[in-house]
């Protein structure tokens, strides 16, 4: 059967593409220089708190626009563990656990605020987050930041620090895309997707959208952590200006210019945060907003999906120019989301949200 | 275990509209349950208080002898009742597959950490499950469409993604709404064989809101007829058909008249 040859093919290519790229990252930092070895480390930074941002914005479609205090709890814990000599284990546990635990609090009460709610209460976090960290120097250093070293690379590794980064961050990043793909690609992805597109027939099913928007956004946090910790092992310093407004926002074009609700676009978005300033910057210093905004116009007007979605962009322009589509049946003309039932319906749902409540 | 159902004096008022008023009536496990009535009868609305999804401002609805009245409808899973939307809802974007595996929520065991680590006995849940959906699709004749994008189905079949959906959750009482709208005949035909096929080999409660009256007197073993948020008659489809206030309330007094 063709098929299934071709399925078969499909997924030894993958296994070798997966090994390739595996030894590739293992052997790159070694031979590269010492600058494109922090450039990586930097995607891989933020890649990680975008992969968060994917699950609750993407995936779960609640606007999130306070990823960055996350992040930016998650670097200070780092640095306050770090500078309390904790062992590096339990520094990492606490700067993926506090703003976990920080997230799930936000998320109870916002949560239960339907539609823009969520956005505006995600906008207060940043807002007041820089302030928080400038005031609370005994533990932030207040405007001045707080410096941590504890990604040196120790003798017996006979690394550079950049290779040693290179390592940790890799490590860390693996991990976290390996457990954010298992996690949406299972019952609660599906959850996750059903939240974003009809609470009514969510319940239906059995899944509580307001639970379901609390995991996704606690996850989110949780990623953001550890996004902060990859921070301070990268850069090493950390100051209120970490968790500006202005970053949380670019990390939300970074998602969406990535692929909003796909794990490969979460990389390609980390890799768009650390590259495009570079580049605008490279073009014209004085223009670095106006070029980058038109960079995102220009990528969302072409590929509304996200850079992610070029090769299926590609393939299915090439389909057509071959064959015209055969599929059995015709596209449904009704969306379920201008249909007066399900309006109704979710109407309802608002009712049970109060309902969950109590 | 199929489940029974009892309304009492059930109440809903959208502002001063009355869109149901006293609804009262008993479905006994195992009966395949047919709930007619004009447009805007209030039979959709009277889904929507079963499921949860509306709150009636007065009255009792029980499941299995549970009272369900100001559950919220996610509870409602659990006590086995699943149900199909008068319009379907499906996700346009994701297989067919993926659309009926959200069926399985409820059964599939496991917390987020669990799903995430992939622990294996999640990942022989989730493998259980997937052969399960698909082989309801297969028996379907929907085997073909699995891998697809369900925007790319018929109408037709979208109404068919969704019962499967509804029953992979295995449920003891089962609402259908306007399943066979917008049918060609012969997917009517085929469905009302699908509805047989299903009370035979699973104990299950099926209550089915149509208008078409050839499916209602194939399938059912009793009906309800609403009018204006109220009960007209109970009884056989039979006798439905030929009661006159029902045939009044579906073609007005004065055709009515004429016809007699
Ligand atoms: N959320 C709501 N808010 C206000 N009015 C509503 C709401 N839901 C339903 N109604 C009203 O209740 C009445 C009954 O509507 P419903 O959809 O239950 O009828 P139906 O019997 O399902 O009709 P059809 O056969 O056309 O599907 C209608 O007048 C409708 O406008
Ligand atoms: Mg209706």
């Amino acid at each position: 059967m063709p098929a299934m040859s071709s399925v078969l093919a499909n997924k030894s290519t993958r296994v070798i593409l997966i090994a390739v790229v595996a030894i590739a990252l293992v052997v790159a930092p070694l031979i590269l220089p010492a600058f494109t070895n922090q450039t990586l480390v930097r995607i891989g930074v933020y890649a990680v708190a975008v992969l968060g941002l994917n699950i609750v914005m993407g995936y779960t479609g609640q606007v999130n626009l306070g990823q960055i205090f996350f992040v930016g709890l998650g670097a200070y814990v780092t640095a306050y563990g770090v500078n309390h000599d904790w062992n590096i284990i339990l520094v990492f546990v606490a700067a993926c656990v506090v703003p976990g635990l920080v997230g799930l609090l936000v998320a109870l009460a916002a949560a239960r605020l339907g539609g823009l709610a969520i956005a505006m209460v995600t906008i207060a976090l940043p807002i007041v987050g820089v302030p928080l960290a400038k005031r609370l120097d005994e533990f932030t250093g207040g405007s001045q930041g707080t410096s941590a070293r504890f990604t040196d690379a120790p003798d017996w590794s006979g690394l550079y620090n950049d290779q040693w980064q290179f390592y940790i961050v890799l490590l860390v990043t693996a991990a976290a895309f390996l457990l954010g793909r298992s996690l949406v690609r299972g019952k609660y992805g599906r959850a996750f997707g059903v939240v974003r597109e009809n609470e009514a027939v969510a319940a239906s099913m059995g899944i509580s959208p307001y639970r379901t928007k609390v995991l996704a956004f606690t996850v989110a946090s949780i990623f953001g952590g550890a996004s902060g910790f990859l921070y301070l092992a990268a850069v090493q310093y950390t100051s209120p200006e970490t968790l500006s407004f202005g970053h949380s926002i670019s990390l939300v074009a970074a998602m969406v210019i990535g692929g909003a609700g796909s794990i490969a676009g979460a990389l390609i978005g980390g890799a768009y945060y650390v590259f495009v300033p570079q580049l605008t910057n490279a073009i014209d210093p004085n223009l670095t907003t106006i070029s980058q905004g038109a960079i995102l116009l220009v990528v969302l007007f072409l590929l509304p999906q996200g850079l992610v979605s070029l090769p299926r962009v590609v393939r299915r322009l090439f389909r057509r120019r071959t064959s015209r589509s055969s599929l059995p049946g015709n596209p449904p003309q009704n969306s379920p989301v201008h249909q007066p039932a399900t309006d109704a319906a979710r109407e309802g749902l608002e009712k049970t949200e109060r309902q969950d409540r109590s | 275990m199929a489940a029974s159902l009892s309304l009492k004096g059930v109440d809903l008022h959208f502002g001063g509209v009355k869109v149901l008023q006293d609804v009262t009536f008993d479905v006994e496990p195992g009966v395949i349950f047919g709930l007619v009535g004009p447009n805007g009868a209030g039979k959709t609305s009277l889904f929507n208080c079963i499921s949860g999804h509306y709150k009636p401002n007065s009255g009792s609805i029980t499941i299995s002898g549970t009272e369900v009245l100001g559950s919220a409808p996610y509870r409602l899973a659990r006590l086995g009742l699943a149900r199909t939307f008068q319009q379907p809802a499906l996700q346009l974007h994701a297989t067919v597959l993926e659309n009926v595996l959200l069926g399985g929520h409820i059964r599939l065991p496991g917390w987020p950490v669990s799903w995430a680590l992939r622990l294996p006995y999640t990942a022989r849940a989730e493998r259980g499950i997937r052969a399960e959906a698909l082989e309801l699709l297969n028996r379907a004749g929907l085997g073909w469409a699995a891998g697809l994008p369900a925007g790319e189905l018929s109408h037709g079949l979208h109404k068919g993604v969704e019962l499967w959906r509804a029953l992979l959750s295995k449920p003891a009482l089962l609402l259908l709404d306007e399943p066979a709208a917008g049918l060609s005949h012969g997917e009517v035909e085929q469905f009302i064989k699908t509805v047989r096929r299903i009370r035979a080999e699973q104990d299950i409660t099926i209550i089915i809101v149509e208008h078409h009256m050839g499916l209602i007197s194939a399938l059912t073993d009793r009906v309800v007829v609403l009018d204006h948020g109220r009960k007209l008659m109970e009884g056989t489809a039979a006798e439905a058909q030929s009661d006159a206030r029902v045939i009044e309330a579906y073609i007005g007094k004065d055709a009515a008249d004429d016809a007699a």
